[in-house]
């Protein structure tokens, strides 16, 4: 004769299980950043090749993320404000229409950029961060 | 009888004629002005010119000499002479002090012979004897080379006299002569005309005609024509009798006066060549044969007068007598005074004392007796004196002033007042026209410059300052065209950083030059500024602030690239702030390549740095007007 079968459940199963949870939280929290990043699509700016020669980035549009600095200048059509990035400082032209944002020093920014004649950079998009 | 000062200054005035003579004459000494006179017309020529009026300084007009004694200047016919610098003078002077004195045997015998003459003919023993003996003296005193012959000159006029005096003792006699045969043929002419008188009334009574006077000798005359003969002859050979009495007596007189006028021009003679002694033998002889009792003295209108106006009696033998021996006492008193002066180490009053009695009585025993070390004492004083006299006539005042320490050494008496007086208003004035020179010089007043000069060589030609000063000028002259060569160079090499370590030497260089000096403030301005920044650099790096350091110097080296020293300050900076540099360097590239989001990130990324930094400030101000232009 054989045994019969136990009927409590595998504890492996258990293991198993608590991976997978663990896993899928993982990734649940890895993904939840980009889910999140409204600019998911955009590449991310390339700020050496920027420093190194805006200019051939024209027309081009990345996503920047970088924390807000000194306002450069301001005017009624748009507002020119430093960013830094990676520790380097950018300068962005943040049009009227994104008025709605408040930019204020110090604070931490994604914006979508797209490069502009003689390398300037445009903010098309500001979404905090 | 004693002589006053007039005789005094009139026997010198002809003493020191004698010794002058032979001069050119000069102006008076410096230290006194003397009777100056102006150039009188030349001798001989214009005659109204050269007489000139008198009181004219001298109150003897012209021709007379006369004597001041108090600069010794001699005032002749216009002209003056320092009666003791002259060259006749000093020569002579010199050769007496260098002379041994007169103490041998010759000099001694010839001196016993004199004084023998003058005692033979002292007064009340001039006997005829004497007077012989001191006559047949005379040729033996004129033996001696001292005497220079005048004894026998002497002896000559007295024998003249003597032979005169016998002539007119024969033309007495021939007078004598002549007068009793007069006296005869006019008592024959008185016998004629008796005898014509008779012989008259004979023809009328015929009875005596033909008879001779008694007692005459004479033979029995004719009647009437015979008479009228005999007479007109009588009458004939008696005027011829008185005429040549007359003429005998005039003869007579000529002849005693001529002995009388050459005698005394003798003696005049002897006096003005200051041979005293021969005078007094000569006045004594004089007496001795003249003994009519005239003893004036017959000399010409000039000198008579000379010799009234000073002594105020006409001139005798009298006063040449007494003046001659008022000479021999006023030696004799000259040489004790400089016996004792030297002794008391007093060589000026020694040296003018033995100058006064050498002038007066050269030929006198007293003088010619001093002994010569006794003379050789005061002739380096005499010698110094005539070289003081010399050097500041000719201006060589330094020379001038040697000689006064070496006579105020060798003589407590030297009054070098005058003589220092002369050198220091000398030394005065030359300062001053230096002085005036440098100033000139300094101002580049050339005009003032030369005449300053050439006033101060005038008044001093050898004085070590003016030589000095004239040195250093032409030395300046050379270092500052030096100078301003240098300088010229350099602007125009645009070494500004030369100039600047050089300044002071062109700071006085272009001092006069206002274009160079305009050029030098603006470059010292330029230097300053570099200065001030590399000082400012320096500060900055000290703190830690290179980048601002290396700001500053750039700055500066924008405007002045040129400059060596901040070309190095500004390479060492730009090691030290390499990274900031780097980056304004970038921005500043990429600038240029119009780069403007780069250029401005990267003047972002240097503010960052050097939040301080004008070079990224302006650069991104500048870049912001390019991003976003003013609506």
């Amino acid at each position: 004769m054989g045994r019969r079968a136990s009927s409590s459940v595998n504890p492996a199963w258990f293991a198993i299980a608590a991976v997978v949870i663990v896993a899928a939280i993982a990734v649940g929290w890895a993904l939840k950043g980009t889910v999140a990043d409204p600019y998911r699509t955009l590449a991310q700016f390339p700020t050496a090749d920027y420093l190194q020669n805006s200019n051939s980035l024209r027309g081009n549009v990345y996503k920047l993320d970088g924390v807000v600095g000194e306002q450069l200048h301001y005017s009624k059509s748009a507002r020119l404000i430093s960013v830094e990035v990676n520790g380097e400082p950018v300068s962005i032209i943040v049009p009227a229409e994104l008025r709605d944002v408040n930019v204020q020093k110090g604070q931490r920014l994604l914006f979508k950029v797209e490069v502009g004649e003689k390398g300037v950079l445009k903010a098309l998009g500001v979404k905090k961060v | 009888m004693a002589i006053h000062a007039p005789r005094r200054i009139l026997a010198v005035s002809i003493l020191s004629f004698c010794t002058a003579f032979s001069q050119v004459p000069d102006a008076p000494a410096p230290a006194g002005g003397g009777a100056a006179q102006p150039p009188a017309a030349p001798a001989g020529g214009g005659a109204p010119a050269a007489k000139a009026k008198p009181g004219q300084g001298s109150p003897f007009g012209q021709e007379v000499p006369v004597l001041d004694p108090g600069t010794e200047v001699m005032t002749f016919n216009g002209k003056n002479w320092n009666v003791t610098n002259n060259r006749v003078f000093q020569a002579r002077f010199e050769k007496f002090l260098n002379a041994p004195e007169a103490t041998n045997g010759e000099e001694a015998a010839y001196r016993q012979i004199i004084d023998r003459v003058l005692g033979l003919l002292a007064p009340g023993n001039a006997t005829v004897q004497n007077i012989d003996a001191a006559f047949r003296l005379l040729p033996y005193a004129g033996r001696y080379d001292i005497d220079a012959r005048l004894c026998n000159s002497l002896a000559d006029a007295v024998y003249s006299v003597w032979q005169a005096q016998r002539n007119v003792a024969r033309i007495a006699n021939a007078n004598d002569a002549l007068e009793e045969a007069a006296r005869k043929l006019e008592w024959n002419i008185g016998v004629v005309n008796a005898e014509k008188m008779n012989t008259s009334g004979a023809q009328q009574t015929g009875k005596n005609a033909g008879a001779a006077p008694k007692g005459t000798g004479k033979s029995a005359i004719n009647p009437a024509n015979q008479t009228d003969a005999q007479t007109a002859s009588y009458t004939r050979r008696l005027t011829e009798s008185l005429a040549t009495i007359k003429a005998n007596q005039v003869k007579k007189e000529l002849s005693e006066l001529q002995a009388k006028v050459e005698f005394q021009a003798m003696m005049v003679q002897f006096f003005l060549q200051r041979r005293f002694q021969h005078v007094l033998m000569a006045t004594r002889f004089y007496r001795a044969l003249f003994t009519d009792g005239d003893t004036k003295l017959n000399l010409g209108k000039d000198a008579t007068d000379l010799f009234a106006k000073s002594t105020g009696m006409p001139p005798t033998v009298s006063v040449i007598d007494s003046m001659a021996n008022e000479m021999i006492r006023d030696v004799r008193e000259g040489v004790k005074a400089f016996d004792f002066l030297l002794e008391k180490n007093e060589m000026q009053g020694a040296t003018m004392r033995m100058q006064e009695v050498f002038v007066t009585g050269e030929y006198m025993p007293e003088v010619r007796l001093v002994p010569r070390e006794k003379k050789r004492k005061c002739l380096d004083f005499a010698q110094k004196s005539y070289q003081l006299i010399s050097a500041i006539d000719v201006r060589d005042y330094g020379r001038a002033e040697q000689l006064v320490k070496d006579m105020k050494k060798v003589a407590n008496d030297f009054d070098d007042s005058k003589p220092t007086q002369a050198i220091e208003g000398a030394r005065v004035q030359a300062r001053m026209l230096i002085a005036k020179a440098r100033d000139a010089a300094l101002n580049n007043d050339k005009a003032v410059l030369e005449k300053s000069l050439a006033d101060a060589a005038e008044v001093w030609p050898n004085n070590p300052e003016f030589k000095e000063a004239t040195e250093k000028l032409f030395n300046q002259s050379d270092v500052v065209q030096k100078a301003l060569l240098e300088f010229d160079q350099l602007i125009s090499q645009r070494n500004y950083r030369q100039i600047w370590n050089d300044k002071v030497r062109f700071i006085a260089a272009v001092a006069v030059n206002p274009d160079r000096k305009q050029t030098l403030e603006k470059v010292m301005k330029n230097i300053e500024t570099i200065e001030a920044s590399m000082m400012r650099a320096e500060e900055m790096s000290r703190t830690g602030n290179n980048a601002g350091a290396w700001e500053s110097l750039e700055r500066a080296w924008a405007e002045f690239p040129d400059d060596a020293k901040l070309n190095q300050e500004r390479a060492d900076m730009t090691t030290r702030a390499s990274d900031f540099v780097k980056v304004i360097r970038s921005a500043e590239d990429l600038e240029k390549r119009d780069q403007v989001g780069s250029s401005l990130a990267h003047y972002l990324k240097a503010q960052k740095m050097y939040p301080a930094s004008d070079f990224a400030r302006d650069g991104v101000a500048r870049l912001v007007k390019l991003v976003l232009p003013e609506d």
